[in-house]
């Protein structure tokens, strides 16, 4: 009788948890699309997508043939943004060298979100001394200032756009993980995770199942912004000429080599700076917006 | 007699106007204060007696708050329509206000002689030195020991009477003609607020100025003072001296609150409390507010507004109750049935 | 206050450990063989084993970074592989000049953000706040490298107002420490903006307006304190990224700074250089967080009360 009674006041909980998350989920959605700025972000950062997809159809040219004889033309009908140094469509590249922008992004996010969460939940979860060991070797991964330890792992691996992409998803995961472990150690408290483990439910069930959808909001947050810095770092790191290599037309790439022609051909370096800052801009946008949406206290 | 009223206020409506609508916060409020008198200013949290009491400053947040129309008349000078760099020369210096949060009313990060002294130094254009002398002999009037050595601490050093206490210190440093205490001693514990309020009282006859004190707790309305608005829904809806409200309160709701109060001396068995909850102020009903939770309540409270009548020569009351109309009501419902 | 100092010092000991450890792991993640490409190419086998004797590199790990460690204490950090100097007096070198790069920038980086902050502040949702918010926006999203180009064309190249690139006068700190503060100031901009507006919603400020103050004592004198106390935070923060941000900008401007000298020994695979480098970075950055933080303590002393 009273293992009955208490699954059914745990599923009570549960249901009623449920149903919270899905009211915060609704006003969350309805917030967001009355956020003017959320919305103008998104459509940057879809548009942005929808590049990647249809660079083959849009390019008018190919992004690698040399063509010297029409080297380092200004912007005109036949090349909206110019030519390059090798006499290559800057516009056609912009197109192609945006999958390997976003590429990068959002693949070294994933990454640092990846292990950050991972790091983050078994440290709120379990608390005690994990989490003093993990909290203290996310203190030491902190106290590189900016793309410094993104720099030496670089010089470790060597220089490509694979080890950017680990070198600044590394970087993340500090980032994550504090965030995941403070919202871990709220929902931890909470009644019905208690009901559900005298019920049975092993930490693993209890960590993915009951507490993760429940913090998914702020790393969704943190996700956004971490793009928007996440791209700026991989572009730097390629401008440094440590990531992406020619004749890539990666945009950080493209402007390292637009750089030696900032006299005579300036458009070099411009176009892949202007789509660089709009796609950051998106995601910064979007990321305001989507903080707002999420948390009402902030929004003035 | 009426000269010697300082304040008067005149059909006082504050409204907020936002995205859900305008929210009649204070909606036609009419008293005034004589010299040394003290008008205690009653009724439930949301009822509009804190923004009675900002409007007559102008310090309501705006926007969305806007004083809609009125006035409020200190010796004949209108403050509603007052430029603001003449209404500037009357805050703290002529009307001061102690707000109802000791702890975050004072700024944090500034010591508490200094900020009574500023208000010294710009009404009253003493030298620094002048100023900070004034302000330590203030806060030794209002009891705090020691003053020199509290004067140039900050607010986080003292506990929360102390504040409570230099707040009055910093309202009472330029002698003024109002006070304006807006539940002054919510936030203290028992026996501090017993001192705070003697300290009131005390300054009060010295210095002789009119108080309005406004408060939700009818113990201290008591205690402290001559005359009583009891305000419901933004409007007053009573108003008498003190010491005949409690004999005899007119309005039902004003019964209703004397009512619920739990009485000493008498076996009670149970408190009594007013059913229902107050009308929103996006949407009052047509007829009297109180008329929902009034157990007198007849067809003709919802159906038309009451006025604020003279019940006799010093009460006033917002009831149809004591109306001809409620007589003819009455005789109309005895016909048809 | 003394106490207060002492502890964090003590705190940040296993910080500091901890990123001795992580550089010097990070080290051992280098393919092929350390005494190999330590010795140089075309060194004989016997030259790289008595390397390999000399550097310790045949003990055990830990006894290695053992080493490694007293080594820093005794300010050893290595010589370069490329002239085989002292990677120390490298850095000598190269430090102060990055210092003053991130002591100009972190300086615009205040000075630029605070006044657009209260500029938007003081009148919220006025033409001018939104104006000043786009702009910030635009700051925080702008590549510092591409910033530092643009700024390079318009006022080096188009203009010659400034010199286009070295370090040899004030004239030549302009470029560089705009470019690397204006991402700062935009943030710090931002965050001088929602702290005012908090903080003139407060109870305090209602009270300094009943006093019969007049609106810009109000809030040069009552808002502007409190809302600074969250600012320094910001700013500290922007520290780390600053110092980061050297790199990039000494890059574009030909500065030959710490954050060039660690990107020139990544592409010439200097390795030691590298390490010393990014050690002493973030020894500045700790001790700069440290700074920050005793500021925010004496700024902010109700933290005692919570």
């Amino acid at each position: 009788m009273t293992v009955n009674t208490s699954i059914v006041e745990t599923a009570d909980l549960m249901l009623a948890r449920r149903q919270v998350r899905r009211e915060k989920r609704k006003s969350f959605y309805s917030s967001i699309g009355q956020n003017k700025a959320a919305v103008v972000g998104g459509i940057i950062i879809l548009l942005y997508i929808s590049m990647t997809l249809l660079a083959p159809v849009l390019a008018p040219y190919d992004p690698y043939t040399i063509n010297l004889q029409e080297k380092l033309q200004s912007p005109s009908f036949a090349h909206w943004m110019g030519t390059d140094d090798k006499g290559r469509d800057i516009l056609s590249r912009i197109l192609y060298g945006s999958r390997l922008s976003l590429g990068v992004g959002f693949s070294s996010v994933f990454f640092g979100a990846f292990f950050g969460i991972l790091l983050g939940l078994i440290a709120g979860y379990y608390g005690k001394w994990v989490d003093t060991i993990i909290s203290r070797s996310l203190d030491v991964m902190l106290a590189f200032p900016g793309i410094l330890l993104a720099l030496a792992i670089i010089s470790a691996l060597g220089p490509s756009l694979i080890n950017v992409t680990i070198a600044v998803g590394v970087f993340s995961i500090p980032l994550f993980a504090r965030i995941v472990r403070g919202s871990t150690m709220e929902v931890k408290q909470l009644e019905y995770i208690d009901a559900i483990r005298t019920l049975g439910a092993n930490d693993f069930i209890i960590i993915f199942r009951h507490i993760f959808p429940n913090i998914l909001s702020p790393i969704i947050v943190q996700g956004s912004m971490r793009l928007a810095t996440a791209i700026l770092s991989a572009a730097g790191l390629s401008f440094l000429g440590l990531g992406a290599q020619p004749p890539s037309p990666e945009w950080g790439a493209m402007l390292s080599s637009g750089r030696d022609f900032i006299f005579s051909a300036p458009y070099m370096a411009i176009f892949p700076g202007i789509m660089i800052s709009i796609l950051v801009l998106g995601f910064n946008l979007f990321g305001d917006g989507l903080r707002d949406a999420l948390d009402p206290r902030m929004k003035k | 007699m009426s000269n010697d009223v300082v304040l008067e206020v005149k059909n006082l409506k504050t409204h907020f106007i936002s995205s859900k609508g305008i929210a009649k916060a204070v909606d036609g409020v009419d008293f005034v204060l004589r010299k040394g008198e003290t008008l205690g200013i009653v009724g439930e949290s949301g009822c509009g007696k804190s923004m009675t009491s900002l409007s007559i400053l102008r310090l309501i947040p705006s926007p969305p708050g806007k004083i809609v129309d009125g006035e409020v008349l200190l010796n004949g000078k209108n403050l509603v329509t007052m430029p603001n760099a003449e209404l500037r020369k009357i805050r703290g210096n002529r009307i001061s206000m102690i707000f109802q949060e000791p702890m975050t009313s004072l700024n944090p990060v500034i010591p508490v002689g200094e900020q009574i002294a500023e208000a010294l130094r710009l009404h009253q254009g003493l030298s620094k030195k002048a100023a900070w002398a004034k302000s330590v002999e203030m806060i030794g009037l209002v009891g705090i020991p020691s003053p020199e050595k509290r004067a140039k601490q900050e607010p986080f050093q003292l506990s929360g009477g102390m504040r409570q206490r230099v707040m009055i210190a910093m309202a009472l440093a330029c002698t003024p003609e109002v006070l304006i205490a807006d539940e002054p001693t919510t936030a203290l514990d028992v026996t501090i607020q017993a001192q705070i309020l003697e300290i009131m009282k005390d300054l009060q006859r010295k210095i002789g100025m009119g108080i309005i004190f406004i408060t939700h707790d009818l113990g201290v309305v008591a205690e402290m003072c001559d005359q009583v608005a009891v305000m419901y829904a933004g409007q007053i809806v009573e108003h008498q001296n003190t010491a005949e409200l409690f004999k005899n309160p007119l309005h039902p709701y004003t019964q209703g609150l004397i009512g619920s109060l739990p009485k000493l001396y008498e076996d009670q068995d149970e408190l009594q409390i007013i059913e229902g909850t107050v009308p929103s102020p996006y949407d009052y009903p047509e007829g009297c507010r109180f008329a929902e939770r009034c157990p007198f309540a007849r067809s003709i409270c919802s159906e038309k507004q009451p006025d604020l009548i003279q019940y006799d020569e010093e009460s006033k009351v917002r009831c149809w109750k004591y109306t001809n109309e409620w007589q003819v009501s009455l005789t109309k419902e005895l016909v048809t049935t | 206050m003394i106490f207060f100092i002492l502890k964090r010092l003590m705190q940040i000991v296993p910080v500091i450990l901890g990123v001795t450890l992580v550089v010097f792991l990070i080290m051992q993640m280098v393919p092929g063989d350390s005494a190999v490409i330590l010795a140089g190419e075309g060194a004989s086998k016997e030259t790289v084993e008595e390397l390999r004797e000399d550097l310790g590199l045949n003990k055990p790990l830990h006894e290695q970074y053992f080493s490694y460690i007293g080594n820093i204490f005794q300010g050893d950090l290595g010589h370069s592989l490329k002239n085989n100097q002292p990677v120390l007096e490298e850095i000598m070198i190269r430090l102060p000049i990055t210092m003053e790069l991130a002591f100009f920038s972190i300086l615009i980086t205040v000075v630029l953000g605070l006044i657009a902050g209260i500029i938007s502040a003081v009148k919220p949702y006025s033409f001018s706040d939104i104006g000043v918010m786009l702009v910030a926006l635009l700051g925080i999203s702008l590549p510092s490298f591409w910033l530092g180009l643009l700024l390079m064309y318009i006022f080096s190249i188009k203009l010659q107002w400034l010199p286009v690139a070295g370090w040899d006068s004030m004239a030549h700190i302009v470029l560089p420490a705009i470019t690397l503060g204006a991402g700062g100031a935009a943030i710090v901009a931002r965050m001088t903006r929602s702290s005012m507006l908090e903080v003139v919603g407060q109870d305090y400020i209602r009270t300094a307006r009943a006093k019969g103050l007049k609106e810009h004592v109000i809030i040069y004198k009552h808002a502007l304190r409190n809302a600074l106390i969250p600012v320094i935070t910001v700013v500290g923060l922007q520290f780390g990224g600053l110092l980061g941000g050297t790199v990039l900008v000494e890059s574009v401007f030909a500065i030959n700074g710490l954050g060039r000298m660690i990107v020139d020994s990544i592409r010439t695979r200097d390795i030691p250089m590298v390490q010393g480098g990014v050690l002493v970075a973030s020894l500045v950055f700790v001790f700069v967080n440290l700074l920050v933080d005793t500021l925010y303590r004496v700024f902010n002393k109700r933290i005692d009360l919570n």
